[in-house]
């Protein structure tokens, strides 16, 4: 690995800003991170729920084909086809059960086996279409999530989840069996760990929504799960009290049926946010263009046991309340625009709330402390190589 | 052949540019006055992509009188000095109309957004897309949108969004 200079503060709670602007940080992040040990969701089972169902994505710029197969088995493949490399399938998703390469007229069944493939007389001789099927990274899944890692080296996915299974499993409405509502995707002017950084966590001082709404909040638990600096927070449902400045007060309503389960995220390192609150269930799809931007993919979900109503409620609330464009989140999309313009200025940004010792990392936080971001950031130093100051 | 009703689609043209001039100017309030006072009134801005594979999903669901007007408090009262503004330019172009019934009609129209943010002053495109409205003819002669979809052929949008499209 090339060694990039940059040294970190001493203290626990500030991270330099140039670690977010840099050309050369970045590029090595996609060494030592994207394509290094760590396990990054890439779809859920239930975005294709039938036969012959697919989905692409790119990671960290690697296109990736996710197809289940006429027995229902869900795989994932590069979406490059295995003879020239040309893209597959161009589709964001659809059903097919055989996918055909233009170039040559290669065509492979969703076992990714090649199947068919014009003149191969003409090739080498002892060709074999079995030597030939779509190339495939490592993948694993958990109550349908299914991540995928570049590297051989990296742990078990059961391992690198660690602690936040629990929170990931109750997330994901307690077994996974979920329902695909559709999609907001956006790109973000922001470095990757900006947008991360910032997205599971959610300042309520920026949020006039909570005031304006009469919404209390803030006496969950947060977490860090495993050496990556997973980021958990559980609280039971805080839900809009008195009268609201809203006329269709369905849109922060709770129709679910626990309320001790009705706010979950779960930040997996490196990018990948999660939450369920109130009755949205959302999964974020994120995955870096350049230094200076990141694409990330809403995915909003409703239960396989809701009925029409409920799902027409998750329907409207998921729209409305914590994307993009959402009551409660456009800000925080601002946020990520802003903090990176703001990191091209010298210096650290510091974290304060909830830091009581700045030489010492603590593992359990409040639900509105900064500081549970630090573990993770003492991960993502340590896997840099980057050498902290002495003190 | 049907005969062009020249009258009707100035009419129709008329309520195109109103609310293309009220989301420009962020007048929020006649952009709300571009809608119906019917209960079922509704907005839903969405992509393609999710309309194309039966996903209902949007950017902005207001599938009722109440929740366009609580997209004005959004606007106007919530947001109010929590994001980077930016100003947009709406280019609409109507496409097919067709009357319903009496007092219906269909409509579909073209539309691209420019935005340009303040701070950074450069322009870009926001979306490109088409307007699918039902529109009323109400009994004063006004036209007024009973429902509109923004249905978006940016699936990736550039940025997040504070303002209807």
């Amino acid at each position: 690995m090339t060694e990039i200079g940059l040294t970190w503060p001493k203290n626990f709670n500030e991270v330099p800003k140039a670690a977010f602007t840099r050309k050369d940080i970045y590029a090595e992040e996609m060494k030592r991170i994207f394509f290094g040990q760590e396990w990054h969701p890439v779809a859920h089972e239930s975005e294709l729920p039938n036969p012959g169902d697919f989905k692409t994505f790119r990671l960290a710029g690697v296109p990736l084909l996710i197809a289940r197969d006429r027995e229902g088995v869900v795989r994932v493949f590069y979406n490059a086809c295995s003879h020239r490399g040309n893209q597959l399938e161009t589709a964001v998703m659809g059903n097919k059960t055989e996918f055909e390469c233009p170039y040559h007229r290669w065509l492979f069944d969703a076992k990714g086996d090649l199947v068919g493939c014009p003149n191969h007389r003409d090739f080498l001789p002892g060709f074999d279409k079995s030597d030939y099927p779509l190339a495939q990274p490592r993948f694993d899944s958990f109550y349908g999530l299914i991540f995928v890692t570049l590297s051989a080296e990296t742990e078990t996915l059961t391992e690198f989840l660690g602690d936040s299974q629990n929170t990931l499993r109750e997330l994901l409405g307690g077994d996974g069996r979920l329902k695909l509502l559709g999609y907001q995707k956006v790109r973000y002017d922001s470095n990757w760990k900006s947008y991360t950084d910032n997205d599971g966590y959610h300042a309520p001082l920026l949020h006039q929504a909570f005031k304006l709404l009469n919404w209390q909040g803030g006496k969950g638990r947060q977490f860090a799960a495993t050496k990556h600096g997973h980021i958990c927070f559980e609280s039971a449902l805080s839900v809009v009290s008195g009268p609201t400045v809203l006329k269709d007060d369905s849109l922060i309503a709770f129709k679910g049926q626990d309320p001790a389960v009705g706010s979950r995220i779960v930040s997996l390192f490196p990018t990948f946010v999660s939450t369920k609150h109130l009755d949205v269930i959302n999964l974020r799809f994120a995955t870096p263009i350049d230094e200076e931007t990141v694409e990330v993919h809403y995915a909003y979900f409703a239960h396989q046991n809701d009925d029409e109503d409920m799902v027409l409620h998750r329907l409207r609330q998921s729209s409305n309340l914590l994307g993009p464009c959402g009551l409660i989140s456009m800000e925080d999309a601002s946020i990520f625009h802003r903090i990176h313009i703001g990191n091209h200025t010298p210096g650290n940004a510091i974290f304060q709330k909830g830091v009581h010792d700045q030489s010492k990392l603590d593992s359990e936080f409040l639900q509105n402390d900064e500081s549970g971001n630090l573990p993770r950031w003492e991960y993502y130093r340590s896997v840099m190589g980057f050498e902290r100051a002495e003190a | 052949m049907m005969q062009t009703d020249t009258t009707l689609e100035s009419a129709l043209d008329a309520l195109l540019m109103a609310d293309a001039s009220a989301l420009d100017n962020k007048d929020m309030m006649g952009w709300l006055a571009n809608y119906s006072e019917e209960d079922e009134a509704s907005y839903i801005c969405r992509s393609a992509e999710n309309s194309e594979n039966a996903l209902a999903l949007g950017f902005m669901y207001d599938d009722c009188r109440s929740r366009l007007e609580d997209r004005v408090t959004f606007v106007n009262d919530i947001w109010v000095g929590t994001f980077q503004d930016y100003r947009t330019r709406h280019f609409v172009q109507r496409v097919a109309y067709q009357r319903v019934d009496a007092s219906t009609i269909s409509m579909r129209s073209n539309f691209s957004v420019f935005m340009t943010p303040t701070d950074s002053g450069i322009t870009q495109v926001l979306a490109a897309g088409q307007y699918l409205d039902t529109i009323r003819l109400e009994k004063a002669g006004a036209l007024k949108l009973l429902s509109r979809r923004a249905e978006l052929d940016t699936s990736v949008l550039p940025r997040y969004l504070v303002y209807p499209i």
